[in-house]
């Protein structure tokens, strides 16, 4: 049973990036339902731990509700996340969570990534900012993305974005299913191992 | 003279963001600029981090980029980009906040192997703001960075150098701008 993080950095109420992180989160666990795998799923939505993660910032410690952000995410097996484009980037609230995300949570975790915008000329944001940053943290990010602008909410857009999150979600679904039950890192006893041998001579 | 707006987005004090900084807005207050640097992490966390450019001292530092002459923006380099402190800030300017504006990027991190930092994620969000000019930008090795005790900074010349010509090149940019400054104004 394959447990999904999503990760929402919305910051308005109803909030369109939200929106897309649902639908791809529905889609990707109707897509592993076919395969048999009932999966589930938990939302961290960050504009509620916005105050946190500024705290976490400056002090170096994260709040309650930040501890069991992180800990959702590191027990997950996959993770989608979705941020609005904001100056052709990710938003600074989506960065500033994975900047105070502990190191190597997502080392080896398969993630889909998705953005929203209020015009299709920023696509490449995906590719151009989110890929990276990913790359960097050691994730499997999948090869497909999504990027929704406003006009693919309206009537005449939501077919088209169907089929492309639909076939997001089948190439991630492969991902998880090649990749299995994530194993978490611990980094605290890769130290201490590292020491015993030290200590060990 | 120009308005010249340092953005400081480290979220300490004691950094060495904040060092490397300092030397190069003392620099150009020498030369005769008025500079004024905005610490992001003085400035209030919720409205920050949801947008909310209400607020009256982010909407007061807003203000103050917009209507400066030209911008130095600094960040450190964390997981291979810029700080999202930083961005958070950036986030809440109007669109073309930065037009008719030269704009200095700099960054620091501990690893000559993010570099590129400046130029692949740093400029491209500088561009999307309108920025006319943003002039050559320079990574500082934070092992070139030495804080003494007495909070006095010591710069390899490694650092120090560079720092000097890239300044340099901003502030002859300042210069060449303020035609385009006074057009914009106009506008």
């Amino acid at each position: 049973m394959t447990k999904l993080a999503v990760i929402s950095a919305g910051l308005r109420e109803p909030s369109s990036t939200r929106q897309l992180a649902d639908r791809l989160d529905a889609a990707v666990r109707a897509e592993l339902g076919v395969r048999g795998d009932q999966a589930t799923s938990e939302v961290v939505e960050l504009r509620p731990l916005a105050h946190p993660i500024m705290d976490a910032m400056l002090t170096g410690f994260p709040s309650a509700a930040l501890e069991s952000a992180f800990e959702t995410v590191a027990n997950a097996d996959g993770v989608i996340a979705v941020t609005p484009a904001f100056n052709a980037s990710f938003a600074g609230l989506f960065k500033s969570f994975f900047d105070v995300l502990p190191e190597e949570t997502l080392s080896g975790m398969p993630v889909l990534i998705g953005a929203t915008g209020g015009t299709e000329r920023h696509s490449l944001v995906l590719d151009h900012a989110l890929r990276p940053m990913f790359s960097y943290l050691h994730a499997l990010v999948a090869p497909t993305a999504v990027y929704a602008a406003t006009e693919d909410f309206g009537a005449t857009g939501q077919a088209a974005l169907g089929q492309r999150v639909d076939k997001a979600a089948a190439g991630f679904a492969r991902l998880l299913g090649a990749c299995g039950e994530h194993q978490r890192r611990d980094t605290f006893s890769e130290q201490l191992s590292s020491m015993e041998k030290l200590l060990g001579g | 003279m120009a308005h010249v707006v340092a953005i400081s987005s480290s979220p300490s004090s004691t950094s060495r963001t904040e060092a490397v900084l300092g030397t190069v807005t003392g620099a150009l207050s020498a030369d005769g600029h008025d500079v004024h640097t905005i610490a992001l992490r003085g400035l209030p966390a919720a409205p920050l981090l949801l947008g909310d450019a209400t607020d009256p001292s982010v909407a007061a530092a807003a203000e103050r980029v917009t209507t400066a002459d030209a911008v130095i923006v600094t960040t450190p380099v964390y997981k291979a980009s810029f700080g999202g402190l930083l961005k958070t800030f950036l986030d809440l300017l109007p669109q073309y906040a930065l037009q008719g504006k030269a704009v200095l990027p700099l960054a620091t991190g501990g690893t000559p192997a993010h570099v590129l930092v400046v130029d692949y994620a740093l400029r491209p969000v500088l561009s999307s703001l309108g920025a006319t000019h943003v002039t050559p930008g320079w990574f500082v090795l934070s092992s070139h960075v030495t804080v003494a005790a007495d909070g006095s900074v010591l710069l390899d010349e490694a650092a120090s150098t560079p720092l000097a010509e890239v300044t340099r090149q901003f502030a002859d940019a300042i210069g060449r701008l303020s035609p385009v400054r006074a057009a914009v104004a106009v506008a």
